[in-house]
Parts: structure tokens; C-alpha cells; sequence
């Protein structure tokens, strides 16, 4: 495998009993990139993520991170990999600072790594507080630095900016941008996917445990996207005319709007086919999807 | 063994901050003072020293007395103090073994730990050695207080009193015997724990086989039924820990018998025995423990 690759998965599978979790997962994450990891709930990420993290076993297939396969030499894969996986998780009777000092004493790390990552996450002040008294937002900003702890090649995080307020929220997307801007890779697993959009250059969606799509978002966007129209007259013609087109791949009419599958710089083509045939475009215009928008049909959850 | 002094030190670092350990601390103090105190309120009352000859209680016969005046002097005391370890300690050393493994699954903590430090037998072993350090100082507390009340005693109540060097090289010991007698409920609570994930489990399974296997300890009576029967009765746990309990009171001059009317001294496996079969069951229960953490998956919290 290349060093390049961060993180690779080969038919990865889980079982629970009758029930697959993930089933032959298949992906490859690039050094350096901010890699989405999308699906609706249940959809498996979380234990696709534990599996590459060694906490769950995979039933077949396997993963390997930074190089190591996660079973045969999880202490090598992980020396580098800072996590945070479902919701933050502390000492409750120990301080923010005491709960980094245990993870860094387990993981055979300098105790100076603490005060930075603290430092980082705007918890100095705070941390020596006793993790009890923390608000859900301090315990996701702890999470983060504890994820951080070992300088992580690989950082993979589950919902970061669950429970932040928005100003929490903007600081930690920040913190992602500069971390992968310093060349880190970053795994996202997040249900705001106007946040992914923003953060990550490639994604996979996850739908019952498979892959549905993956890809750059930039190009999944444009996969989606086509024209949108309005007519006057008579629809079905206009439906039959914009199907007849070799370029267009597919139409679709929802409230008397159709929405033609077929790259936008076509849109003037479009009109004068439709016009010249007697039907009149009332409006015409590009269609943009959104991610959230290719997530619903791909999930099937509209 | 690096990985296991790191883990050891978090380990380490958990468990002397915790509240639940202090708790627990200050409860074997304060019943083993009870304990004490109660003996001597039986011997001054037995005595006459609180009404100053005038007045004498007999509750106990002559041999009772002996044996409670050797409980609250030198070397004797010791010996006390150590049975007490392996009664009421022994309940408390399962509240804190099961607080200390499963609090890892009711927080989370575990798979959080688990990222940094994936060797699972490690950590498994570094918490063990972790509760041996814990109860190895709460066991020289109790000596401390137990010394404390033996010197209180021997003032007010004129008792006879002598410590040789030989006393002291018969503590160490008494006190790793001591400890080896609590090891087998210890390791049978991290199994419980690690089967059921979580402190109830830990609590419940660790209780529930002392309360059994103290039950068990009456069967011995029916060793003098048969040979064979006292056989396998002597593979029981409880007839082989009632010998290095008596052993451990033997050292210091005591005769648990006298004032344990149940004890036949006669059916008890012999010393040899007794070792292997304590080993034994150590690990069989190290070794449930460890199968039970290292062959499951690790979920979230709670």
C-alpha cells in the first residue's frame, strides 16, 4: 500500500448475528484530505470507525491505518490516529487537565503535550475543573484535545460540533481547517452536511452498511446538478421533447417545474428545441444541488 | 513491559484519585476500629476495668479471652487486622474492583483508553496490579490503626505485649498472604465486570460468589462423612482460603478456631494444597476476565 494512503479498507464487514452492520466496505483516504463520512443512523459509520480504531472486530475483510493492519499491529496503526468517537467521554471526578493526563500516561506520551492542545482548544482556563462541572461544549472542545493528544497524522472525528453554539461550532470547524491546512488527515463523520460541504473535500455515504457514493464533493455536486424549467402549454410534450435529447439523461416534474438532467451550458439549446416545437418557456435556469440534496436521493431518505 | 508501566501509571493515577477508593478506605478503617474497639469494650468489660474490679461481665470463657487479648496486643494484633482484611476487606475489595474496570464501560472511558493503549491483556493487567497497590496500602493503614489500637489497648487495659524482629519478617508475610486470599473474588469481579459491562455486573457477580462460596465454606463438615467427599469439597474455594486465613492467624499466635466456632481445623485442605488451588482458581478468573475483554467488541457508553 502506499504511504499515501491513510486509511484502507478491503471488503470490511460486520456482523451482528443477522444483522450487517458494514457491509464489504471498500474505501481508500488519501494523506491530507478532509474525508466525509456521511450516512443516515444505523447506517454503519460509527462501527466503521470502530473497527478501524480496533475497538470492534471486523466479521471479514480488513483495515489498515497508516500502513499497519489494525488487527495484526493495532498499537502501530493507532500510535499516531487521536479519535473521538460517539459522545466525549471522561473521568468525571477529574479535572479536564487529569483526564489528558491519563490518556497521556496509557499512551506513553510527554505530559507537555497537555498544556498545548489545551491551549488549542480555549480550555486553559478551565482545566482544572473537575470534568462534572463541564458543559456539553467543554467536553466536545476536551474530546478534541484529547483526540490531538499524540500529534495525530490521522485525526478521525465523530460529530465534533455536537452540542457547540454557534460560535463554538465556527472556532471548531476553524480548528479542522488549519489542522488539515497543516497537513493532517481528517475523517468527519457529521449529520450537518452543510457542514461537511464546507469541510471536506471527498465524501462516502453509507446507506445499511454499504457504499452508496463516494467521491469529491465538488463532483458530486456537479453530478447533480441540470435545469430547471418552467413552460406554458402543454408539459407532457415539453417532458417528451427534453427526453428526446441526446444529452439529456433524465426529467423529472414535480409542481408543474421540470427538472431536466443535462449540463447547464445547454440551457439556451433547451429553450430554442422547446420554443421551436411550440412550447413556451416561461423560465429557465440552472439547477444547483446541495449536498444534503444528493445525500436524500442516494439515501433514499426524502 | 513499557506498555504495561505506562498503562500501570494511569492506572495508577484513576484509582488514588478517586473518591469511590478513599470511601471504601475509610470504611475498612472504620470497621476494623469498630471491630477492635468492641473487643476491648468486651475485655474491659469482661475485666471489671471500667467499674474498676467491682463489677465483672463473664460473656466469653478463659480461652475466648487469651485469644482476644492476643487481638489487641503485639504480635497478635496483626493478625486481627489481617483477618479483617480477608473478611470485611475482601467485600470491599469487590466494590472497588468492580468500580475501578467497570466505570470504564458506564463512562465510555474504556474505548477512549483503548485508542491510546490497544493492548487490552495490558491494560487488563496494569488495572489488577493497580488494585493489589490499593489494597496493599489500605492493608498497612489497617496495621497502622490496628498498632495504634493494640498501643491504646495495652495501656489502659494492661496487656502483656512484645514485637521481635521476627514478628515484622512474619508481617510481609502475612500481608502478601493476606493479599493472595482477596486476589481470586478480586479477579472473579473484573470477569463479572468485563462479562456484564458495567459496576452492577461487577458488584453483583463479585458478592454473589463471595456470599456462595462463604456458603460453600459449611460444607466442609461434611468432609467427615467420606474421604472422597472431603476430597472435593477441599477443591472448593472457601476451605482452601479459610486455611490461609488460619495460617495467617497462626503466625501471630492466634487461634481463629476459638473464636469461630464453625472452623473444623481437621477437614482443612493442607497448606500445599491450598496454595495451588487459590492459584487455580486466580486463573481461571484472570482468565474470564481477560477473554471476556479482549474477545468483545467495545461500544459506547453506557
Amino acid at each position: 500500500m502506499s504511504t499515501q494512503i491513510v486509511v484502507q479498507t478491503e471488503a470490511l464487514t460486520k456482523r451482528y448475528g443477522k444483522l450487517v452492520a458494514v457491509d464489504q466496505l471498500c474505501l481508500r483516504i488519501s494523506r491530507g484530505e478532509v474525508f466525509g463520512l456521511l450516512g443516515p443512523n444505523g447506517a454503519g459509520k460509527t462501527t466503521t470507525i470502530a473497527m478501524l480504531l480496533g475497538l470492534v472486530r471486523p466479521s471479514a475483510g480488513r483495515a489498515v491505518v497508516l500502513g499497519h493492519d489494525i488487527q495484526a499491529a493495532p498499537a502501530a496503526a493507532l500510535r499516531r490516529v487521536g479519535a473521538m468517537i460517539e459522545s466525549p467521554a471522561f473521568y468525571p471526578y477529574l479535572s479536564g487537565y487529569d483526564n489528558l493526563r491519563v490518556l497521556a500516561r496509557a499512551g506513553g506520551l510527554p505530559t507537555t503535550r497537555i498544556a498545548p492542545v489545551l491551549e488549542l482548544v480555549e480550555l486553559t482556563a478551565r482545566a482544572r475543573d473537575r470534568v462534572r462541572v463541564y458543559s456539553q461544549g467543554m467536553r466536545q472542545r476536551l474530546a478534541i484535545a484529547a483526540a490531538l493528544l499524540p500529534d495525530p497524522e490521522l485525526i478521525i472525528l465523530d460529530e465534533p460540533t455536537n452540542g457547540l453554539d454557534p460560535a463554538g461550532t465556527a472556532e471548531i470547524r476553524a480548528l479542522i481547517r488549519a489542522l488539515a491546512a497543516g497537513g493532517r488527515t481528517i475523517v468527519l463523520c457529521s449529520h450537518i452536511l452543510h457542514e461537511v460541504e464546507q469541510l471536506c473535500g471527498r465524501v462516502a455515504i453509507l446507506k445499511a452498511g454499504r457504499l452508496v457514493a463516494e467521491g469529491a464533493v465538488a463532483a458530486l455536486l456537479q453530478r447533480g446538478q441540470g435545469l430547471r424549467l418552467r413552460v406554458e402549454g402543454d408539459v407532457a410534450q415539453a417532458v417528451a421533447l427534453a427526453a428526446a435529447l441526446p444529452w439529456v439523461t433524465g426529467v423529472r416534474q414535480t409542481d408543474g417545474v421540470l427538472l431536466v438532467d443535462a449540463p447547464a451550458e445547454r440551457a439556451a439549446e433547451l429553450n430554442a428545441h422547446l420554443t421551436r416545437a411550440g412550447v413556451l418557456v416561461a423560465e429557465i435556469g440552472a439547477q444547483e444541488h446541495s449536498l444534503e440534496q444528493f445525500f436524500l436521493e442516494v439515501t433514499g431518505d426524502h | 513491559m513499557k506498555v504495561l508501566t505506562n498503562l500501570f501509571a494511569a492506572e495508577w493515577l484513576k484509582l488514588r484519585t478517586r473518591p469511590l477508593a478513599w470511601v471504601l478506605l475509610a470504611a475498612f478503617l472504620s470497621l476494623l476500629a469498630l471491630y477492635l474497639g468492641l473487643w476491648a469494650l468486651v475485655l474491659a468489660l469482661q475485666e471489671g476495668v471500667l467499674a474498676r474490679g467491682d463489677l465483672r461481665l463473664e460473656l466469653l470463657s478463659a480461652a475466648q479471652i487469651v485469644q482476644i487479648r492476643r487481638q489487641l496486643s503485639f504480635p497478635g494484633v496483626f493478625g486481627a487486622v489481617l483477618g479483617q482484611l480477608n473478611s470485611v476487606g475482601g467485600i470491599l475489595a469487590v466494590i472497588l474492583a468492580a468500580g475501578a474496570l467497570g466505570s470504564d464501560f458506564g463512562w465510555g472511558t474504556l474505548r477512549v483508553l483503548l485508542i491510546r493503549a490497544p493492548a487490552r491483556g495490558a491494560y487488563l493487567l496494569a488495572k489488577l496490579l493497580a488494585l493489589l497497590l490499593a489494597l496493599l496500602i489500605g492493608t498497612l493503614a489497617g496495621l497502622a490503626l490496628g498498632a495504634l489500637i493494640a498501643l491504646a489497648a495495652g495501656a489502659t487495659l494492661g496487656l502483656p505485649s512484645s514485637l521481635a524482629a521476627g514478628d515484622l519478617l512474619a508481617l510481609v508475610v502475612g500481608v502478601a498472604r493476606g493479599l493472595y486470599v482477596i486476589l481470586p473474588y478480586v479477579l472473579a469481579t473484573l470477569a463479572c465486570a468485563a462479562f456484564g459491562r458495567s459496576v452492577l455486573a461487577g458488584v453483583g457477580g463479585g458478592l454473589i460468589f463471595l456470599a456462595l462460596d462463604v456458603s460453600a465454606g459449611s460444607l466442609g463438615s461434611l468432609g467427615v462423612v467420606n474421604d472422597l467427599v472431603l476430597v472435593l469439597v477441599n477443591l472448593l474455594l472457601q476451605p482452601n482460603i479459610n486455611r490461609l486465613v488460619m495460617m495467617n492467624a497462626e503466625l501471630f499466635g492466634l487461634d481463629q478456631s476459638v473464636l469461630a466456632g464453625g472452623l473444623d481445623l481437621a477437614t482443612l485442605p493442607s497448606p500445599l494444597q491450598a496454595t495451588l488451588v487459590v492459584a487455580a482458581y486466580c486463573a481461571l478468573f484472570g482468565y474470564g476476565a481477560w477473554r471476556a475483554l479482549a474477545r468483545r467488541d467495545i461500544g459506547g457508553a453506557g
